[in-house]
């Protein structure tokens, strides 16, 4: 009865354990916790940023393209609204189109590289086919041929057409991944005591791959970033809300952020934004290895 | 120009390696003699610290290990301990040949064989590059092998033994005379491994060679070498005449192991496991004898006090239990 | 009961555009190993050991003869199918450390297989927790302490316990144990050993051991049969003592010279074999295929094959023209 009692909170005590194994690796470094406190910052902001400011934005007509001041931390824009509540409520767009992107290639990606590598023969030869032709489609023409005769008004729609444009890099990378690791002793047993292919993927195969898999995330977040901000930047694309790549546009092409120095806060905002994102994936990202390994977590 | 072959002098050698939990000693206080032109064998399990003390032959400890005690002298080399940078690399190859474990990652896979050894010729400022590879073909042709054919071949294309031979050339070709081999027939078939045993007996022989042989088989070390030294959780528990140590061992490890060893012919249920797991760094007890939780002959001082050890005979044993025996 | 006839496998060899050669892993294997039995493939790497092995837990197919669990043909039979026999032949890895997923727990681990257990034989969920444990002392670990742990946290021995205790949650008839020892430390390589004689001796499974260390073989218990392989053909068959000490064929004879003569409690045996030269899987396929590398070869030999059979030279089955005894191996000194 014991015994009994003791393996039905073995799940529970298992998970607890997961947690603290991942606070004890985020606590190894210090700079890992500030990546993951810009993390739920960001988080943060895109879910309830907007809420604290009016829509539209108010303009001080007084200060169109204004310097970084104590009124305006980084100065105005050529509206007169302020830098930060502009990069504030145009990060919801941004961080949940680059969401969406991650969430699709990185599903999809797996998605295939899994099926493929698992099953291999005819299956793999047709989906590797698909991916390589996917892969060889440039992609930011291709974007740029898509924007006229698409708006992205909303940011799934941007997220949906990005995801589907870079999923072939981590098919690749997770069927090789599959396909070394089904030669394994532990899948082979798996199949041998004839567990169910389920799972086998599901348990065995994939969580032995989840460093890898939320690595790849990550980066895509950023990929879907930098992807979307170019093309609002190059404005290609006609923009209602706010968007930080619209934001760099402006200041670049209208402000003459690079030469008038007023407009410099206007083109830092955004970019500082990028920065701090890309700063705090990377940080996190080096964490990821430790805390999937059980060795490692521990230690 | 003939080399003499070497003597070499372990004297207190400590090798600690940096971990969370402070710099743990994976070799500690080992003493060790190598006559020369002997061969000696160490034997030890995972975690004995038999691979370390090899590679502190050559002062090639990798971080986060390092020396932190003891001496190696070697002939005509001096102490290795303090050598460092060009002075250790010249050392490496010229006086000392390592064969690492079954040679099969240290080939380089993407390289002939041949491309190799003059890799190495010019590394070490050899000038005569045609005379390295007469000396590498004649080399191989003695342990059996087309010489021209596997100085043109790569390491996929050459099996386990061929391989090993070829490590075993790379160390010679140098005209060192102190070589180390690291689990020389690890991984290799019985009847490969008696041919590899075969060549390294007679190389030695040949070329007048001191050799030290690191394997976790006590059968290996009983087919080649002279001289037997055990390691236990980074301590030599007992060394001696190969012959002597077999037959009699004294040090309750030792005696285990041979015990634990299948065997042929005699009684199935003579031989018998050891109890217990060998300690791994992190489990090594710090103070007092590293072997006493599997011991059957534990005794109270065994805790606390770590044996010294005594010379009896030809040989030397670290065990309390032997001293008490001796002196009664 | 397993049984084999004329088992063939032949792999194409990769890498070569024209002319793929074809090598012949097994050429035509006959085997027989009982309930409750036990039995012994020896060979070099290469020989087609694993790969009969790998055949017989039905991880891998066989281009011809038939393979048969119970009296039911695994040849015509769809992979589906096949799956419900091929569980009753479990197979323990060399490697430990591959054979455990590093990120599940024993428990984990145990768990999977046991609740496909307790669903196909209608068994209360309540039935997996006991027998995970029940297993586990089987094998000779405490539940308490392993149960929770992960592989990285268990030594190479406990590991390969383990995975013992894996095999057995399916109720299997026969495990298949390649080189199981060989990545042990030495001093629990014969607990190992012990364990799967204690099985077939508590629980009646049958124990078929491939290993290149002849010595080890006598492990599985001296009911046990030895089938020595040299490239993909049985040129010996008989029970392990008798071949072990009366081995009649070259081949078995090399094997035999080869293993480690333990000098100061041994002395080497009076007649040992060295084969001329190393195994060559290019060699020519014509007469007995040990011929190139055999001192005792006759003209006869390089022009015709051997076939596996009783003479009067030995009581057990031989591929030799010329069976001769020898006295090969060790011998405990004379004190």
């Amino acid at each position: 009865m014991s015994v009994l009692l003791e393996s039905s909170s073995t799940t529970a005590a298992m998970r607890r354990n997961f947690w603290s194994g991942v606070w004890r690796v985020m606590r190894r470094k210090p700079s890992r916790l500030v990546g993951a406190v810009l993390m739920v910052g960001f988080v943060f902001m895109g879910v309830f940023g907007p809420m604290f400011y009016p829509d539209p934005l108010p303009r001080d007509v007084n200060q169109l393209t204004a310097p970084p001041s104590w009124q305006h931390w980084l100065g105005t824009d050529d509206q007169g609204r302020d830098v930060v509540a502009l990069v504030i409520t145009g990060s919801r767009y941004v961080l949940l189109a680059a969401l969406v992107t991650a969430v699709i290639t990185v599903v999809l990606g797996t998605g295939v590289g899994l099926y493929s590598g698992f099953k291999r023969g005819r299956w793999d030869t047709v989906l590797m086919r698909i991916t390589d032709m996917k892969l060889t489609i440039p992609g930011l023409p291709l974007l740029l041929v898509l924007s006229t005769v698409w708006k992205f008004n909303s940011a799934v729609q941007m997220g949906l057409v990005l995801g589907l444009l870079s999923w072939g890099g981590v098919a690749r990378a997770v069927r090789s991944q599959t396909l070394s690791l089904r030669e394994r002793g532990f899948i082979e047993a798996a199949r041998g005591l004839g567990l169910p292919t389920t799972h086998i993927v599901g348990k065995e195969l994939l969580p032995s791959m989840a460093p890898y898999i939320a690595m790849n995330m990550l980066i895509a977040i950023t990929g879907g970033v930098y992807a979307q901000v170019g093309l609002f930047f190059l404005g290609v694309l006609p923009y209602e809300s706010n968007n930080w790549g619209q934001m760099l546009n402006t200041a670049v092409f209208r402000s003459g952020a690079l030469t008038v120095p007023s407009g410099l806060g206007f083109l830092l905002g955004p970019l500082l934004a990028i920065l701090l994102l890309t700063l705090a994936i990377v940080l996190v990202v080096d964490a990821m290895d430790e805390i999937f390994n059980p060795r490692l977590r521990e230690e | 120009m003939t080399k003499q072959a070497p003597g070499v002098r372990i004297d207190g050698l400590t090798v600690v390696y940096k971990t969370p939990a402070g710099e743990l000693p994976a070799v500690r206080g080992v003493s060790l003699e190598l006559p020369p032109g002997s061969i000696t064998g160490i034997v030890g399990e995972s975690g004995s610290g038999k691979s370390t003390l090899a590679l502190s032959l050559l002062n090639a400890v990798q971080p986060p290990g390092r020396i932190s005690a003891g001496s190696v002298d070697i002939d005509g080399l001096g102490d290795v301990v303090g050598l460092a940078g060009e002075q250790l690399r010249k050392a490496r190859g010229r006086h000392i040949g390592y064969v690492f474990q079954a040679a099969q990652n240290s080939l380089n896979p993407l390289k002939t064989v041949g491309k190799q050894l003059l890799d190495l010729g010019r590394s070490h400022g050899v000038e005569d590059l045609r005379g390295l590879v007469r000396e590498a073909k004649d080399l191989l042709g003695r342990m059996g092998l087309d010489g021209a054919r596997v100085l043109d071949s790569h390491q996929h294309e050459l099996s386990g033994g061929m391989r090993q031979r070829v490590g075993i050339m790379l160390a010679l070709v140098l005209n060192a005379h102190l070589v180390v081999l690291d689990e020389p027939t690890t991984a290799l078939d019985m009847i490969t491994q008696a041919n590899i045993l075969k060549i390294v007996r007679e190389v030695h022989d040949e070329r007048g060679l001191t050799t030290l042989v690191i394997t976790h088989d006590i059968g290996v070390v009983a087919e080649v070498a002279d001289r037997l030294a055990v390691m236990y959780g980074g301590r030599l528990v007992e060394q001696g005449p190969t012959r002597e140590v077999l037959a009699s061992p004294e040090h309750p490890y030792t005696r285990g192991l041979i015990r634990a060893i299948p065997r042929l012919v005699g009684d199935i249920d003579e031989a018998q496991a050891l109890p217990g797991r060998p300690p791994t760094l992190a489990t090594v007890p710090k103070r007092g004898c590293v072997f006493r939780e599997r011991c059957a002959l534990r005794m109270d001082v065994c805790d606390d006090v770590d044996p010294e050890a005594i010379l009896r005979g030809r040989r030397t044993v670290a065990c309390h239990a032997v001293a008490v025996k001796e002196h009664a | 009961m397993i049984t084999g006839t004329g088992v063939v496998k032949t792999y194409k060899q990769r890498g070569k555009v024209l002319g793929a050669r074809e090598v012949q892993a097994l050429r035509g294997v006959d085997f027989a190993i009982p309930k409750g039995g036990a039995a012994s493939f020896i060979g070099e790497s290469g020989c087609g050991k694993t790969t009969l092995g790998r055949i017989i837990a039905g991880l891998e197919t066989y281009d011809g003869g038939e393979v048969a669990i119970d009296g039911v043909s695994m040849t015509e039979l769809k992979p589906k199918q096949r799956q419900p026999h091929f569980r009753k032949i479990q197979m323990i890895h060399q490697d430990p450390y591959s054979a455990l997923n590093p990120t599940r727990t024993i428990h984990q681990t145990l768990y999977a297989p046991l609740s496909l257990r307790a669903k196909q034989t209608g068994r209360p969920a309540s039935w997996i927790e006991g027998r995970a444990t029940e297993v586990l002392s089987l094998v000779g670990l405490d539940p308490a302490t392993v149960l929770s742990r992960y592989p990285h946290q268990l030594s190479g021995g406990m590991r390969q316990r383990v995975v013992i205790a894996r095999a057995l949650t399916v109720d299997p008839e026969m495990l298949v144990a390649d080189e199981a020892v060989s990545m042990i430390d030495v001093s629990l390589r014969l607990g190992i050993l012990a364990l799967l004689k204690d099985l077939r001796e508590r629980l009646g499974v049958s124990v078929l051991f491939i290993t290149h260390d002849v010595a080890t073989a006598r492990y599985i218990g001296d009911d046990g049969e030895l089938y020595v392989i040299y490239r993909g053909q049985v040129v010996e068959r008989g029970p392990v003592d008798t071949i072990i000490a009366d081995p009649v064929h070259p081949y078995t004879q090399s094997l035999l010279s080869a293993i480690p003569v333990l000098h100061g409690l041994e002395q080497p045996g009076e007649h040992p074999v060295m084969p001329l030269e190393s195994l060559n899987e290019s060699q020519s396929d014509e007469g007995c295929l040990f011929a190139r590398r055999c001192p005792f070869r006759a003209e006869r030999c390089t022009t015709e094959r051997p076939l596996l059979r009783i003479t009067e030279a030995a009581p057990q089955e031989h591929a030799c023209f010329y069976p001769e005894r020898r006295s090969v191996i060790a011998r405990p000194m004379e004190v």
